[in-house]
């Protein structure tokens, strides 16, 4: 519904006042061919009733509507107008188009939200602070909390038993697939194939890492560090059939022959630039899965691969 | 009522009164509760017409969804006329049924009702008795018309004969409005009137 023609200064342009309420045209649409004009609430409100322009009975819909030319709108925004809180006060008078920024900030809006300074520190509309009470809006507030509480506690709950249900069938599905795969060699080898190329995958969607000092390396982490970067990979995608392989690899005992004792890795030291590393994001470890390593002599590898975790050097 | 409606109005309410038609005594409106949901509209009997010098009161309440929806309108004045109803001052008139338009106004709806006067639609009528004479037998309509306005609406015609007749049926202990329906519907056959309203 359009602005009051007596909130205006001066005359307003006959065009510029809406067929429908008879106020000053507010967010204008004009019909399709006559080009007649009205405020976007009343021509939808009276096109829901009846597809037809108020003015000469065209036949128009709302998706035919269409903004009222520059001009029009320039026209508009020209005018000047009281403040809507002129009776609680305001006398200011603005141009139209900028009467809703200062709506948003007019002083005299009995709606304006304000803090409340007893204590409870709550935004309320000015007009309801002088019957506020702290203590019973503060109730209020915590009672409706509570009850948001209960609904997300007893969401949980729900949350928690399909879990567990589709956690037993998980557990079931792959109990069977463990049975077919031994009762059916076929089954064993579409199974392996499907391991190892979910291990190819997630490989490929690790980047590429450098190690800068390998003498960095740490050869007996602890089981706290080791728990730390068990963490972080399944937080990135392992595989769980391999994760546990490749932690255990991670300590010298596991490692390959050309790696197992100092005295061959010195020897070896020179080869440890051809390993193809994949980063461990945010930790000073590396990842090197034997698929990323088929280049490497046997004696330099083990399956499916293994961490290895440095003090630092890892870029 | 609605905001939109009183503002609507109050607008039309002004648009009435500085109207030229106004100015030559051809259309009124004066208002009849404050709150603008009821007026009180006038009309003058078209020139060259049955109706000519009369004064037609019409009865306009505006719903509470003006103006998406048209005004109540009613003859209070009472007349003879296809579209209008001799009883109720019910009015049929396409733009304040499914016609309607949201931009009409007071003014319009008061200026087609004037023009209605004087373009009788006695194919959609209002009033089957008054649309079958018109039909019939347009001197009796429109004797019959101008005499309802002398009586009625303070038109300038008097008919003494017709007088005449409704004294007849005074006489006769019948009220003046009825002996004047009956006579009306029976193109001032007295005698059929009669039979029809003592039968």
């Amino acid at each position: 519904m359009g602005f009051e023609l007596n909130r205006f200064q001066g005359e307003v342009d006959e065009e510029l006042i809406c067929p429908i309420c008879s106020g000053v045209l507010e967010d204008p649409l004009q019909a399709p061919v006559c080009e007649h004009a009205f405020c976007k609430t009343c021509i939808h409100e009276w096109i829901s009733r009846q597809p037809t322009c108020p003015v000469d009975r065209q036949h128009i819909t709302s998706a035919q509507l269409r903004q009222v030319p520059r001009i029009l709108r320039n026209l508009l925004s020209r005018l000047s107008i009281n403040c809507d809180n002129a009776q609680y006060g305001c006398n200011r008078t603005l141009k139209l188009d900028t009467l809703t920024s200062h709506l948003e900030e007019c002083e005299y809006n009995p709606k304006r939200p304000l803090p409340c300074e007893q204590g409870c520190g709550l935004i309320i509309p000015k007009d309801e602070l002088k019957d506020h009470n702290c203590v019973k809006e503060l109730r209020t507030l915590i009672s409706k909390q509570q009850q948001k509480f209960n609904d997300f506690q007893q969401e949980l709950t729900e949350q928690r038993f399909i879990i567990n249900e589709q956690k037993r069938e998980l557990q079931l599905l792959k109990d069977f697939m463990r049975a077919m795969r031994i009762s059916n060699p076929a089954m064993r080898a579409i199974a392996d194939a499907m391991e190892r190329d979910e291990v190819l995958r997630w490989s490929n969607s690790l980047t590429r890492a450098r190690v800068t000092r390998w003498g960095g390396m740490i050869s007996t982490p602890d089981e706290v560090l080791q728990l730390i970067i068990k963490r972080t990979l399944s937080e990135v995608g392992c595989p769980s059939h391999i994760i546990d392989d490749l932690m255990e690899n991670c300590h010298e005992r596991r490692w390959p022959p050309g790696l197992c004792s100092l005295e061959t890795r010195q020897n070896n030291r020179r080869h440890y630039e051809n390993y193809v590393c994949k980063r461990v994001p945010g930790k000073q470890a590396v990842l090197v899965l034997s698929c990323d390593n088929t280049h490497m002599s046997e004696d330099m590898m083990v399956e499916p691969g293994l961490v290895m975790i440095f003090a630092h050097g890892i870029e | 009522m609605a905001n939109i409606a009183a503002q609507r109005i109050k607008r039309e309410f002004k648009e009435v009164i500085k109207s030229e038609e106004v100015a030559k005594c051809a259309i009124k409106v004066e208002l009849v509760n404050d709150n603008y949901t009821e007026l009180k509209g006038e009309i003058a009997g078209p020139p060259d017409t049955p109706y000519e010098g009369g004064n037609f009161v019409l009865e306009i309440r505006v719903p509470e969804t003006y103006p998406f929806n048209p005004p109540k309108v009613r003859f209070i004045t009472k007349i003879w006329h296809p579209n209008i109803s001799s009883v109720t001052g019910a009015i049929c008139l396409d733009i304040l049924k499914d016609q309607w338009a949201a931009a009409m106004t007071l003014r319009t709806v008061l200026l087609s009702l004037q023009a209605l006067l004087s373009a009788a639609e006695p194919d959609d009528p209002q009033d089957a008795v008054v649309a079958k004479q018109f039909k019939e037998n347009i001197d009796m309509f429109q004797m019959t018309a101008r005499h309802w306005t002398n009586v009625y609406a303070g038109g300038p015609h008097i008919n003494t004969e017709f007088n005449e007749k409704i004294k007849r049926l005074q006489d006769m202990g019948v009220d003046d409005h009825q002996a004047r329906v009956a006579l009306s519907s029976y193109n001032w056959d007295l005698e059929r009137a009669t039979e029809q309203l003592f039968s």
